[in-house]
């Protein structure tokens, strides 16, 4: 009697185990994205988003994100967020920011106290917010507003892994260093089950200024 | 309008602006133990190059500093000092209204206005134009914080070097001031020294009654100076540029010029001294634990008929090092006034080299102690007039414990 009713506790484990596995595998698919720079090296950092029909499953993502700055830069240096977006500013410096964005996207300006916990501002239009402190020209910083859920950015080995709804999209590249249009990166995927792609850029990246993020001393500039 | 005015009426600005919001306030203040060298100093109206003139503890200073935004664009900062050394105890060293509209240019302007210094040090970059390395200041520094402020205008053109993806940030800087026209003065007849004294906005610094300067049939000129006085209407001028290579290497090169007419001289029989002088300063950074920091600076004066008359140039050499809460600086100085006027009996050669040895331990945010030994070897020909050695060697080692409140 025990025996027959593990036995039937069992067959419904393995029928249901097989059923949720049908599901994932039918309704989502992963994607592998390998991207390369021009000379075959991984070129980390950089936000890819999928735009298309897909995105209609609709992934539930948190819609508030954080545009941090730490030790006098924006952390992190790229933000992706989803349009509808709110965005808090927090200052974790002991010194004063005045951040700005003179970008179609988001024209603003936020006069950061240290200890001060500003209103978050909310991204409703999709597009490049370039980033800039008026306090410590340095700082450079950019929240890319897309009209999807579906974005990552880059690994240091310049891989990335999406987890989205079958269905067709078109797959978008960005990162500051890149000189070609976001047109001629553009391409069309269609997911239907998991999916590696290999990408190489085909011009040079604009240069390296990743120096300007460097840990600094104390005292590197006027008090 | 004198630049007492001009810093009384920004001031009373500063105020009004600050009661209606409230300002970012910094205090910082030091108090030391110190063992003096024998010599005496000018504060004690003799020849040594040395603040102080007897062993003890001091208040070294007391610094607050206030700074806000006016608006987007505009902001202020002022800094207000104590000295238990010198003639004048309280008063404000810095206060400037700064004007530096947003920009997305690759080219960008910003002015300020006030009372304040040429940045063309990369030494005195701590609070309230404190060095954070070492006590006793640079040579050029001392000079600087004692005889020197802008009551002017300063214009800037710069570009960050982020905006145009490029490693190289420049900044181009011109200024006309008024209320400096005794520059000069100090160097000429005492000579260079080393502390970390600056002058307040009406301060009279004294020196030794050489004979040569003091008797009135000699130069008849009192035996202090008063260097934020205007007697010729006339603007002074400097020039500076900025290049920085990331945020790693600087180099600063400035040139001034108080166009002082030499040959005005005021009731108290204070000339106008015109003074003239190039100051380069570079710094590198090999990394966030280690950097170099130098300057040189040359230029001459003439008050007079070239009654009094000399060239003088001055330059360090130092080396920083920070470990966790641990900074050890170490530098050298080298200077020397030459004379070349029209009195032989009033004698202002002077020379000589420092080294300076710092280690400060920062214990948290507020307090920090530091240890300090300096000794120089300095020749001033005017002791000659005072019977004293024309040629000394001077020891002074400090012990300071500093509390920093606002950072």
């Amino acid at each position: 009697m025990l025996n027959s009713i593990v036995k039937n506790l069992m067959l419904k484990l393995v029928i249901f185990t097989f059923t949720f596995n049908l599901c994932v595998a039918v309704d989502a698919s992963e994607l592998h994205i390998t991207l390369l720079t021009s000379d075959a090296k991984p070129m980390p950092n950089a936000v890819v988003y999928l735009l298309g029909s897909g995105q209609s499953g609709q992934q539930e993502i948190d819609r508030k994100a954080i545009m941090d700055q730490i030790d006098g830069q924006f952390s992190p240096h790229i933000l992706v967020v989803q349009k509808d977006t709110q965005v808090r500013f927090p200052n974790s410096d002991s010194i004063k920011h005045h951040v700005y964005s003179f970008s179609q996207a988001k024209v603003f300006e936020l006069q950061l106290y240290k200890g001060l916990d500003a209103e978050p501002l909310l991204f409703s239009k999709t597009g490049v917010v370039e980033l800039g402190c008026n306090v410590h020209d340095w700082m450079l910083g950019y929240i890319l507003v897309v009209d999807s859920p579906y974005f990552g950015k880059t690994n240091g080995s310049g891989e990335m892994t999406l987890n989205v709804p079958n269905g067709d999209y078109q797959l978008h590249i960005w990162h500051p260093r890149i000189v070609q249009t976001s047109e001629s990166l553009r391409q069309n995927i269609n997911m239907n089950g998991d999916t590696t792609l290999l990408l190489n850029l085909s011009q040079a990246l604009l240069p390296d200024l990743n120096q300007y993020e460097v840990e600094k001393g104390d005292f590197s500039e006027y008090e | 309008m004198n630049s007492a005015q001009v810093a009384a009426s920004i001031l009373c600005l500063f105020f009004s602006v600050a009661f209606v919001k409230a300002a970012e306030v910094k205090v910082l203040a030091q108090i030391n133990l110190v063992k003096s060298d024998r010599q005496a100093s000018w504060f004690e109206a003799d020849t040594g190059i040395l603040a102080y003139s007897e062993n003890g503890f001091n208040v070294q200073q007391g610094i607050l500093k206030l700074s806000d935004s006016i608006s987007s664009s505009l902001s202020y900062d002022m800094v207000a000092n104590y000295y238990q050394l010198g003639e004048q105890h309280l008063g404000f060293s810095q206060a400037q209204l700064i004007y530096k509209p947003l920009s997305a240019s690759k080219i960008r302007w910003r002015g300020r206005a006030g009372f304040f210094y040429p940045n063309m040090s990369l030494e005195n970059v701590d609070v309230g134009w404190l060095s954070p390395y070492t006590y006793t200041q640079s040579a050029i520094n001392s000079w600087i914080g004692e005889e020197l402020r802008v009551a002017g205008l300063e214009l800037t053109a710069y570009s960050p070097g982020r905006s145009r993806n490029s490693p190289f940030s420049w900044e181009f800087h011109a200024a006309a001031f008024k209320a400096n026209d005794p520059l000069g003065a100090i160097i000429t007849w005492r000579g260079f020294a080393l502390h970390d004294r600056q002058s307040l906005n009406n301060e009279r610094i004294r020196f030794a009654a050489y004979p040569t300067v003091v008797e009135t049939d000699r130069i008849n000129h009192p035996n202090y100076v008063e260097p934020f006085h205007e007697f010729d209407g006339r603007l002074g001028f400097y020039i500076g540029t900025h290049l920085n290579y990331f945020r790693q290497s600087s180099l600063r090169y400035y040139y001034f010029d108080n166009q002082a007419d030499p040959n005005q001289v005021n009731q108290q029989r204070l000339y106008g001294w015109r003074t003239r002088f190039h100051s380069l300063a570079v710094q590198h950074e090999f990394n966030a634990q280690n950097r170099l920091i130098a300057q040189w600076l040359s230029g001459d004066t003439v008050m007079g008929e070239r009654f009094v008359a000399a060239d003088f140039e001055s330059w360090y050499l130092m080396f920083s090092h920070s470990n966790k809460q641990h900074r050890v600086s170490i530098r050298y100085d080298n200077f020397k006034v030459i004379e070349d006027d029209v009195f032989a009996w009033d004698m202002n050669d002077s020379r000589g080299d420092a080294l300076t040895l710092a280690w400060r331990y920062t214990i948290n945010s507020y307090w920090q102690i530091g240890l300090e030994h300096h000794l120089n070897t300095n020749y001033a020909a005017s002791r000659q007039s005072l019977d004293q050695e024309l040629s000394i060697h001077q020891q002074q080692s400090l012990a300071v414990l500093q509390y920093r409140w606002g950072q």
